[in-house]
């Protein structure tokens, strides 16, 4: 059970002035700049969940997740993981959880990875036979031993983040921080992260906290996600009901034979919608008809119908708004935009 | 206790590891400042000879000689730059990777630093050392360094290291709030060989300057294992000084978990 309670976190950094005049001046200058990164933040995530905390850059996830992990003291609120507090038992709450930072790594560069999971292994206080199972289940998870006794250097992004993701689990944390987990990976290596973070879930009821901006990520991994924006919560729910909610439009695009019997056609007027429900767009070029209507008002076979009245259609394709159109508007106008 | 010696046990036998992995960048560190400690050396080879008198700041030019190489062994021993490795978790945002573990990030870098001081003891350190003493007693005719004498001075050592590593820590927490510290660093290695006599023996300075040399944690690093192994205190002010090592062990630690906690309080991890 993870509890987060009005949560906000103030950097205070010198203020800066461009130019080299500037320089100078912030040499005698005692200016401060305050940020709010994270700006009162609650949600709560029980036991076996995978949730999703998704935001543009810079919108304070890692921030977040920082304050989770106990890097980073909240300046307001309280976090509680299994009711320990990581801003006063740092420790405690260091050995029930697992972080991957996609960006870093916690392996020791210059070693072979062996030698990192030895080290971990001390670390966690991990028992000999908990860590010969757990090393079994991971590696035929990860497929770690092609690589386990070259120095981490030496690996590839994937198979570091492989490793990483390993040593992350080896003291079979309740928690599992995923910070972009699969930044900069290849389809193949991506595909094998989601399915080892799935099945680990599945075993262990571990619960699993994904920060990530790959779309893919969400929609196979999570069963809720929370947006931030800003620093401030916007979403929070099911996917289902994000894209229920948010993607409202459908688009159908017909390749028509003869253009010319489109002119003079108004859907919107013939189906009886507003011109914001039903929008019509044509690309002279390859002959194809888009329209675009909200799937509560219209239906498709009604659309169809009406276009295949006043012309003959070649071919026809339909589109759900996908979830990354959703997030990217939520991203550029907020939630309460619904620009969708 | 013994899980704790489980845990960060492996952090000096990886730095261990470390070290042998980039010899090159080793002997060339050895052969530097063996190189500086010759040039001190005829230094004062020259200083003695050309001064009638056979003692200098209370060393003869035996003595001075043993001092000079001690000096040498003792500090590439216990003078472990920990606050560099501080710098670099502070500027590679790493400090976040040592911070989710269950684990004190403070004694998991004096275990590192306990291994690369075990290294310079090995190579090195006893080779020079033994060398030394064979030189002193064929050549300089010379007493052998007696075994409670070595015990105290290994005694001291251990102190020494501690202090230097504690101190370091705390200097190394700089790092948090100016991020580099590389400029600081050169200057305080240059004002850290001074202070600590690794340049002029303390001897050398005015009887005020050393009342005030006696206040600072400095002199405890260096100079005063070389000075009992010299055999230069009598008991009682043997006594003084490894209580005023302890002393300062004790201040040093308690002071870097002051600065430590408001250190964590206001941390930026830079990079993402």
């Amino acid at each position: 059970m993870i509890e987060v309670k009005h949560v906000s976190k103030e950097f205070v950094s010198p203020k800066k002035y461009p130019g080299l005049k500037g320089a100078v001046k912030g040499l005698f200058s005692n200016e401060k700049v305050v940020k709010k990164a994270v700006d009162d933040i609650s949600f709560s995530i029980a036991d076996g969940e995978i949730v999703g905390y998704i935001g543009s850059n810079g919108a304070g996830k890692s921030t977040t997740i920082k304050m989770m992990t106990g890097i980073l003291k909240p300046t307001q609120g309280q976090c509680l993981i299994n009711g320990i507090d990581p801003s006063r038992a740092r420790k405690d709450n260091a050995q029930n959880i697992g972080v991957v930072f996609g960006q870093r790594t916690q392996l020791w560069w210059d070693l072979p990875l062996s030698e990192s999971f030895t080290i971990l292994k001390e670390v966690y206080n991990v028992s000999d036979e908990e860590y010969e199972e757990r090393m079994k289940f991971l590696n035929e998870v990860l497929g770690l031993p092609e690589f386990f006794s070259s120095p981490v250097r030496t690996l590839s992004l994937g198979q570091r983040m492989r490793a990483d993701l390993g040593a992350a689990l080896l003291h079979n944390p309740k928690v599992l921080y995923l910070d972009e987990p699969t930044i900069g990976l290849d389809l193949v290596v991506k595909d094998n992260i989601r399915k080892a973070i799935k099945i680990i879930n599945e075993k262990y009821q571990t619960t699993v906290i994904l920060t990530t901006h790959d779309i893919g990520d969400i929609e196979e991994l999570c069963s809720r996600i929370i947006i931030i924006d800003e620093g401030k919560k916007i979403y929070d729910g099911s996917l289902e009901e994000l894209k229920d909610t948010y993607g409202t439009r459908r688009k159908v695009s017909m390749e028509v034979k003869k253009q010319e019997k489109l002119k003079g056609l108004n859907l919107a007027e013939k189906l009886g919608a507003s011109h914001e429900e039903c929008r019509m767009e044509f690309d002279e070029e390859n002959k194809i008809l888009s329209v675009t209507f909200d799937k509560h008002k219209l239906q498709v076979p009604q659309v169809m119908n009406a276009v295949m009245e006043v012309t003959e259609v070649k071919d026809i394709q339909i589109q759900e708004t996908e979830l990354a159109e959703i997030v990217k508007e939520i991203y550029n106008h907020g939630i309460d935009g619904k620009a969708v | 206790m013994k899980k704790k010696l489980r845990i960060y046990f492996p952090f000096a036998s990886n730095e261990l590891k470390r070290q042998m992995a980039y010899k090159g960048a080793f002997y060339l560190f050895i052969f530097i400042s063996l190189f500086s400690s010759f040039i001190q050396y005829f230094l004062w080879m020259a200083i003695y000879g050309s001064s009638g008198d056979g003692i200098l700041g209370n060393l003869t030019r035996n003595e001075m000689i043993v001092y000079v190489f001690m000096v040498y062994v003792t500090s590439s021993m216990v003078m472990i730059t920990i606050s560099d490795w501080v710098s670099t978790d502070v500027v590679e945002g790493m400090i976040a990777m040592n911070l989710i573990k269950p684990m004190d990030y403070r004694i998991s870098l004096i275990s590192r630093a306990l291994g690369q001081a075990i290294y310079r003891f090995l190579v090195p350190g006893v080779f020079i050392w033994i060398g030394l003493e064979i030189y002193k007693v064929k050549v300089l005719g010379m007493q052998v360094t007696g075994i409670v004498n070595i015990l105290l001075y290994l005694l001291s050592c251990i102190m020494s290291f501690l202090i230097c590593v504690l101190f370091d820590f705390c200097f190394g927490m700089v790092a948090f709030f100016t991020t580099y510290i590389f400029g600081m660093l050169m200057a305080k290695e240059a004002l850290i060989s001074f202070l600590t006599g690794q340049l002029i023996p303390l001897s050398f300075f005015p009887g005020a300057v050393q009342k005030v040399f006696d206040f600072l944690p400095f002199s405890s690093m260096v100079y005063t294992p070389v000075m009992i192994y010299l055999g230069k205190y009598n008991q009682s002010q043997l006594g003084f000084v490894l209580a005023r090592q302890a002393a300062w062990v004790v201040i040093l630690y308690v002071l870097g978990s002051i600065i430590w906690k408001q250190v964590t309080k206001r941390l930026v991890v830079l990079g993402g």
